[in-house]
């Protein structure tokens, strides 16, 4: 080899190693500063309280403001004062005092008014929230927020007013029993009027934001990182032992994973890939959190119409089996729809008559009933190794039954418009999952009554809707629990219509060091950081 | 030369109308809700609302002339799915991480890959030529993710205490070592063979011969008038392979949770973020198209038999 052209090679292979050797070293756990570092799984679209839709979101925004209330402790889960001192319900009357120690991070207080504004801004059709729902509960929200023109006049017709700065007068369209709990959501939290005015789709930007929580933003590298640090001016700062967080991006599963085994993060809530999840199964690092979702198959029931069949494919499959082999994650078989962590459930779930375990001879009995049963179904779901994975072991049980299922699976974004409404003739059964909004089986209910736009079964049982409406008007919980006993039976009991077929109840999963301490994550998918510390 | 210039100048307007055009069409075939992200369906006056915030009410043809305006008035719009930021910021933002990773890993392909391909044709046939083109083999079947995915766990978990590389990031030197090896290996081993495949050709001509004839020293031979002729297809693979490296980086990316365009873009798709996606495909097309016209260009100096046609 000609001299001239060796030395490139030595020196680029000098240079690598130099570079490698040279390279700092990767961060160490930095526990005697209190600095939390975790990993996130994707870039929050938004952290505007108006605007964001998904749990990453929802948790910093948590994390740097206060809601009205926070949950109690289950089964329960009643609301208890947080950024509201005290309320009272007077049937559609809600009347919320404020606490008279909120500062914004300007030093400003934090006032009635601020929600009143905050509020209208969400419910605006200019704002086009995608969470304005949460409000239609709300005199005149859904009127507001459907207007095209003349809006003005529809906008002080929006039963939200402020007498005064610590009071928020509501006019709710009729009793809701779970509205003080539901004020927790996201969407109720206040934005900084003259913030928003100022800098427009800009106002989240570190260095323009305001807030009024535990911590603050101090740096926002999209699509890199996010850095939270402590807001000394919140009223329980005191109580709050970590100083700042760090929350990485990592959207790969196997890149989290390696970032978290090196030591690179302290928490780490991307979920698993699959294949990882036997490793971390019986580590104590591996946690396990309940929270309120089910996992379910709908039935098409003009395709299905016999309730018998359907009755036998539910009863055919092997819960326990599915969650032992296939999700590999501590999920609960599901005895009816509403999740055992919704308060209630217990009693709701009390007819409810899906099997844990596979009921073969029973289901073989109930398919000799059917005079015409469809012996092909095609079931589709949303294309993923998990969902595939569940979707060919239910595919087995059902071959017991001399049913033969094709598979069918597309993307989620083609697959949500795929299934309507109105529903499509093609599907026989759909997986879909459902994650509450807020901790009251109301929210599941309502997703199968005849008008709901999430029933994509071809159901509709007036009876079922006269129940489902009456209970929403019932404020006693005992009553309320009880008229939720008689919906789930008519769904899922031993007369049970099944329009839908629930699976399992959904749990998260994060991976947290030893040394974390008072790292949780609630039922809504959420932590709080004022619990935390590093040991 | 400075007319060919120009008309292939002029030339990428239509090319852009094209792509735009193109692209309208796929984005709005595949179908799907850009404001339903989760399986709750949003409810119909929202959706409305929304459809008028972003113009996805108005006629197909008027949203195509919306978009194209916005094209040559270089705003891009905002997001549909990142409520905070405007194309533009995308753009601003991540472009310049991806065009990083992107020429630090064609630096590291042309610095290795060349001379391993002239090293191979120099010693053909012997065994430093079958472990080079092995090796080349190799780096050009294994898939990148696979290798991002190895190193990751080999050099930064495993070995981490002698290396010190990080897992994932985008920040100082010790960032780029991982990210640059994995993007850059399939264009290293593309190069090594190119080179080496057209090394070999040259050698075989008669003006080769000659000057080693005529007493020239190897080196001179190799150096003045073997090196310049074969690293023509080089040169020619290397316009479309930065596009490669920059649209093809979304892989590596993703697994370093590196904020570049190329995750963006993908993700954008899968989000239906109707405006992202056009912004993207516009730059990346023009990218593609001033490289092309760079490496024909430069293609003119490097072969001078084009010079006549081209001029």
């Amino acid at each position: 080899m000609r001299k001239g052209l060796r030395w490139p090679l030595w020196a680029g292979a000098l240079v690598a190693i130099g570079i490698i050797v040279v390279g700092s070293a990767a961060g160490a756990p930095d526990q005697r500063a209190q600095n939390l570092r975790v990993i996130i799984a994707s870039e929050p679209p938004s952290l505007d309280p108006g605007t964001a839709t998904d749990t990453t979101s929802s948790n910093i925004i948590q994390a740097l403001n206060e809601p009205l209330v926070e949950f109690g402790p289950a089964p329960g889960l009643k609301a208890v004062p947080a950024a509201a001192q005290s309320w009272t319900v007077n049937g559609p009357r809600v009347t919320i005092t404020l606490r008279n120690d909120l500062r914004w991070t300007n030093g400003q207080r934090v006032t009635a008014r601020d929600y009143v504004y905050s509020w209208l801004r969400t419910i605006s059709p200019e704002v086009a929230s995608d969470y304005a729902y949460q409000f239609f509960g709300i005199k005149g929200a859904e009127a507001y927020n459907a207007c095209k023109e003349n809006c003005a006049a529809l906008r002080s017709q929006v039963g939200i007013s402020a007498p005064n700065a610590r009071t928020i007068r509501v006019q709710l369209t009729g009793p809701q029993a779970w509205f003080i709990q539901q004020l927790n959501h996201t969407s109720f939290i206040p934005v900084h009027r003259a913030t928003v005015e100022k800098f427009g789709d800009k106002w989240t930007e570190p260095g323009n934001i305001v807030t009024f929580g535990p911590f603050r933003l101090a740096s926002w590298a999209h699509d890199a990182n996010l850095v939270v640090v402590k807001n000394t001016r919140w009223r329980k700062a005191s109580s709050v032992r970590l100083n700042r967080i760090t929350f990485t991006i990592i959207t790969d599963g196997a890149t989290a994973e390696n970032a978290y085994s090196a030591g690179n993060a302290d928490v780490s809530e991307t979920d698993l890939p699959g294949a990882l999840v036997p490793k971390w199964q019986k580590n104590p690092e591996y946690k396990t959190f309940g929270t309120i979702g089910t996992y379910y198959y709908g039935f098409n029931t003009k395709n299905i119409p016999d309730v018998n069949q359907r009755r036998a494919m539910a009863m055919a499959i092997d819960r326990k089996a599915i969650i032992k082999h296939v999700t590999l994650g501590g999920q609960f078989p599901a005895k009816g729809f509403t999740p055992n962590r919704a308060p209630g459930a217990k009693e709701i779930n009390k007819n409810a008559t899906m099997p844990a375990t596979a009921k073969l001879a029973q289901a073989k009995a109930l398919m000799a009933k059917v005079r015409n049963p469809k012996r092909n179904i095609s079931l589709y779901f949303n294309t993923s190794t998990g969902h595939a994975a569940i979707a060919t072991a239910v595919q087995a049980f059902w071959r017991e039954l001399g049913i033969t299922t094709t598979l069918k699976n597309m993307e989620f974004g083609q697959y949500l418009q795929f299934l309507g409404p109105p529903p499509n003739s093609d599907v026989d059964v759909y997986r879909l999952g459902w994650i509450y909004d807020y901790p009251d089986a109301y929210n599941g209910f309502e997703l199968w009554t005849c008008d709901s736009g999430n029933n994509n079964t071809n159901w509709c049982n007036r009876k079922y809707d006269a129940i489902v409406k009456k209970a929403a008007a019932t404020p006693n919980e005992d009553a309320r629990f009880k008229l939720y006993q008689q919906a789930e039976t008519i769904l899922t009991g031993p007369t049970g219509q099944l329009p839908i077929m629930p699976i399992y109840w959904y749990v998260f999963h994060s991976l947290a060091k030893p040394y974390v301490v008072g790292y949780n994550v609630d039922l809504t998918d959420r932590t709080d950081y004022t619990k935390v510390s590093l040991r | 030369m400075l007319k060919f210039t120009i008309r292939r100048i002029l030339w990428t307007i239509p090319v852009i109308l094209l792509v735009i055009l193109m692209t309208f069409v796929m984005m709005r075939m595949i179908k799907g809700n850009p404001f339903r992200t989760t399986e709750r369906a949003v409810p119909e006056a929202i959706q409305r609302n929304l459809e008028r915030k972003f113009h996805l009410d108005q006629p197909a043809y008027k949203q195509y002339l919306f978009y194209v305006k916005g094209v040559f008035t270089l705003d891009l719009g905002p997001s549909l799915v990142l409520r905070s930021q405007t194309v533009n910021d995308i753009i601003k933002q991540h472009f310049p991480v991806s065009i990083h990773l992107g020429v630090m890993a064609l630096l590291f392909a042309i610095v290795l890959g060349i001379p391993l391909g002239i090293l191979a044709a120099l010693k053909q046939n012997s065994p430093l030529d079958y472990a080079s083109m092995g090796i080349a083999n190799l780096g050009f079947s294994i898939p990148s993710f696979l290798v991002a995915t190895l190193l990751i766990y080999f050099f930064a978990v495993k070995w981490k205490d002698v290396t010190g590389l990080p897992t994932n990031g985008w920040g100082g030197p010790e960032t780029w070592v991982l990210p640059v090896i994995a993007l850059g290996i399939y264009p290293m081993t593309y190069f090594a063979r190119l080179v080496r495949g057209s090394m070999l050709e040259t050698l075989q001509q008669d003006y080769v011969r000659t000057a080693k004839a005529k007493g020239l020293r190897w080196r001179v031979v190799v150096g003045k008038h073997v090196l310049r002729n074969s690293l023509i297809p080089a040169v020619t693979a290397t316009g479309p392979l930065l596009g490669y490296l920059i649209t093809g980086s979304f892989i590596i990316e993703y697994i370093f949770g590196i904020p570049g365009i190329g995750k963006y873009y993908v993700t954008a798709v899968t989000g239906r973020d109707y405006s992202v996606v056009m912004g993207i495909t516009v730059l990346l097309s023009v990218i593609i198209i001033v490289a092309n016209l760079v490496v024909d260009i430069v293609y003119v100096y490097l072969d001078p038999r084009t010079r006549d046609e081209r001029t």
